[in-house]
């Protein structure tokens, strides 16, 4: 019996793993809380901080350990490859090492947050979710860079990056590469059916709709849908574009039980009914939505910025630069357009228990650099995160998604609370029903209304 | 070496024999708890400590720190949060139904097979082997490949429903579909291991009771209901138990399947529990989710080896 799966013992021993490192981590740190545990949370200040305040990221030798979830590329051309081996090229004697973390940016998380509260040294530094920082912050998971880099460094970054990686006058995560949604299409096939790229929520739906119908393509517009975070990026658009919140400024109540909420998820079920978009997609992430796109099967597109280079590289995809063709994301009718495009992206952040903060600033400030800045826009099209890069002719011109940037308008995800996850899990739920099919939206909208405010109230405890 | 040796020499002899075995078996008795004290210490380290320490975290207003969980002090508001939470609700109706259904189905699948396989003379072995194929999979790699089928663009399933005139029914993607969706792949890899079980019963009952029934002129239906049943009923019992255990912790398919969705429809208590513990890092009400569970499971436990244990009295 010893091949046998035993579900409930794995959850059992997630949490037995969690109790015994937990445990582990916290007899370890009372043996040594004065060298390590000091120095993370006593930052700039405070008693044994000579080699801390020496801290400020200018190591020219040393190893860490870096945890990223795939970028881009793959094999020899996988950014984060591409990008350590800039790095070591520059710094000969520091090596960086590569944890791939998981895709899935939950699992991510959960990954994380179980090895840093459990007091692993590993990984020294990570690339996180930007919708992280408060949550991380609040549970203390990752290290105040603010501590550490002087304003002149923040300043370096497009507006809006560096307020979205601070919690409470601290800043916790170092914009590595912004994303947002785009809206891609098939050139050749508007053109053939003599159609413009949408610019209008309605439009976007009765041109996929006549593209299917004229059996120029398989599916109209893909996006992301399933049960998981993505979609309540994805909502996000609509619903800001609808005119609709989902809390209100200080986190203290939840709006999603609006007109405009339910005006959205509206608009999102009528998608699938309409035929524009088929039914599976409630079961699409970020994966499946770029395959069926990759592979020339749906004219549309709602996805983050690699999807132009995944689309168009031969490795990854079968289209070609003169057929994808990228917008800012519609609007809905009678509402200025562009539409609204969710930010993502993603951040470094220290673990508080790393034994080399000074290695790991040196390679923060690296990824911030213009050279590694540059390979993320030029060989990836990532977005930068920093001024001097963003603003290069040169990276403009490399790259249609690049150059559209400026004419976008931006949305964050309601992240600024330590209960976000059960916010957002509030959202997509409860939208996730309605793409189903299972919930009207005007019903989906009250049981997210209601589950947000729990989420919101601190006791809530994501139940 | 030397007492062990004429130990063995010495056991046709009849006199030492009558005191021999009771000392052997107090000084094996103390060699073996010798042997194995080391495993247990192991095992309570690693099981027994972490479900205490579970218990504790679920009466605790514990927060997850970057220096470990801090307990904060005893409160019973975890228990009253999951208690009242329809959430919680959802995922035990959820759960109870799953674990019935599948239990059900596995079991006169599996009592089926076991009858077959018995009959086989020729290729049992290779049947066996067949059989054991899907239960030996490992169970995320198993949901992966049934991720595959249900796929709503284009995978095998959707394709043959939609061949015989169903349409494109987006499995995974509406609720009752996916629901059973997910135990139509439980039943598929874990059947075989009932039909295993009860074919170790059945080829252990004992073959004159069989003679006497053919003597008496018994059908085979009715020699199947009042004397394969019966007799089987301590093997099935065994596998209900088995089964329900891990039926009740449906964690893995869902999660790779379906993230709990469509909306919340196929969130187990096992999921709840992980985005409890594990997307919002609250201990406190993750513990108590897990304990719940555990508790619930421990119940249905119980009652079954208590049903197990009345069967036997009748038929003694």
């Amino acid at each position: 019996m010893g091949s046998r799966r035993y579900p409930g013992q794995g959850r059992l021993n997630g949490r037995q793993i969690t109790a015994v490192v937990g445990v582990a981590g916290a007899l370890v740190l009372a043996g040594c809380g004065g060298s390590s545990g000091g120095s993370s949370a006593g930052g700039g200040g405070g008693g044994g901080g000579g080699a801390t305040s020496s801290a400020s990221g200018s190591a020219t030798s040393g190893k860490i350990v870096w945890s990223a979830s795939p970028i881009a590329g793959a094999g020899a051309t996988d950014t984060r490859t591409v990008l350590i081996n800039a790095f070591e090229k520059k710094y000969p004697n520091i090596h960086v090492t590569l944890t791939s973390a998981p895709t899935n940016t939950d699992t991510n998380r959960a990954t994380l947050a179980t090895e840093i509260s459990g007091g692993s040294a590993t990984p020294d530094v990570f690339m996180g979710d930007v919708i992280w920082p408060a949550q991380f912050a609040a549970h203390q998971l990752a290290v105040p860079l603010s501590d550490y880099l002087p304003q002149s460094y923040f300043a370096n970054f497009a507006p809006g990056l560096v307020t979205g990686a601070s919690y409470k006058g601290k800043v916790y995560g170092s914009p590595l590469f912004e994303d947002q949604g785009f809206m891609y299409y098939r050139k050749d096939l508007l053109s053939k059916a003599g159609l413009q790229p949408p610019t209008t929520w309605e439009q976007l739906e009765s041109e996929a709709k006549t593209l299917v119908s004229k059996n120029l393509v398989k599916y109209g517009f893909v996006f992301q849908g399933a049960s998981y975070e993505g979609l309540t990026c994805n909502f996000m658009e609509y619903l800001t574009s609808a005119g609709g919140t989902a809390t209100n400024g200080d986190y203290t109540k939840a709006t999603l039980d609006s007109p405009a909420a339910v005006k959205a998820a509206t608009f999102m079920r009528s998608l699938i009914s309409s035929g524009a978009t088929p039914a599976a997609v409630s079961t699409f992430q970020e994966a499946q939505a770029m395959n069926i796109f990759g592979a020339g099967n749906a004219a549309f597109l709602r996805n983050w910025d690699y999807a132009y280079s995944n689309a168009t590289s031969p490795a990854t995809g079968k289209l070609t630069t003169s057929q994808v063709g990228v917008e800012p994301m519609p609007a809905f009718a009678g509402q200025p357009t562009p539409g609204y495009s969710n930010i993502g992206g993603w951040n470094m952040y220290i673990n508080p228990h790393s034994k080399n903060i000074n290695v790991d600033l040196t390679f923060i400030k690296w990824l911030a650099s213009d050279e590694a800045q540059t390979i993320l826009a030029t060989k990836y099209s990532e977005i930068p995160t920093t001024n001097s890069v963003r603003n290069s002719p040169a990276v403009k011109n490399v790259n249609p998604v690049l150059a559209i940037i400026s004419k976008t308008k931006l949305v964050p995800r309601p992240a600024g609370t330590p209960n976000y996850p059960a916010l957002s899990t509030a959202i997509y739920t409860n939208v996730n029903a309605v793409l189903a099919g299972s919930q009207s939206p005007a019903a989906a909208m009250k049981s997210a209304q209601s589950q947000a405010s729990t989420a919101l109230s601190t006791s809530g405890g994501g139940l | 070496m030397t007492t062990t040796s004429s130990d063995t020499e010495q056991v046709p002899v009849a006199a030492p024999l009558v005191g021999r075995p009771d000392v052997n078996r107090k000084r094996m008795a103390r060699l073996g708890w010798g042997f194995t004290t080391p495993s247990l210490i192991v095992i309570g380290l690693v099981t027994i400590f972490p479900i205490v320490y579970s218990v504790v975290l679920s009466f605790s207003a514990a927060t997850v720190t970057g220096n470990g969980v801090a307990l904060n002090g005893f409160t019973g508001s975890n228990y009253s949060l999951v208690l009242s939470s329809s959430k919680w609700h959802y995922a035990l109706g959820f759960t109870i139904i799953y674990t019935l259904v599948t239990v059900l189905v596995e079991l006169v699948f599996g009592t089926l097979i076991a009858l077959v396989l018995e009959r086989l003379t020729a290729g049992r072995g290779l049947m066996m082997a067949l059989l054991l194929i899907p239960w030996s999979m490992i169970t995320v790699i198993n949901a992966e490949l049934w991720g595959y089928i249900y796929q709503g663009t284009y995978g095998v399933a959707d394709a043959i429903l939609n061949a015989v005139g169903l349409g494109h029914p987006n499995i995974l993607g509406q609720s009752t579909p996916a629901i059973i969706g997910l135990m139509i792949a439980d039943i598929w890899k874990t059947t075989p291991f009932v039909a295993i079980l009860v074919l170790a019963g059945l080829v252990m009952l004992p073959g004159d009771i069989y003679e006497a029934a053919e003597v008496d002129g018994s059908s085979g239906w009715s020699t199947f209901w009042r004397i394969t049943v019966p007799l089987l009923r301590p093997t099935l019992a065994l596998a209900v138990m088995f089964r329900v255990l891990q039926a009740f912790g449906l964690f893995d398919l869902p999660y790779v399947l379906t993230n709990g969705g469509p909306g919340t429809a196929t969130t187990s208590l096992a999921i709840l529990g992980y985005n409890v513990i594990f997307k919002n890092l609250s201990f406190g009400p993750g513990a108590a989710v897990a304990t719940t569970s555990a508790l619930l499971v421990l119940l249905g436990c119980l009652l079954s080896l208590r049903t197990f244990r009345v069967q036997v009295g009748k038929e003694d």
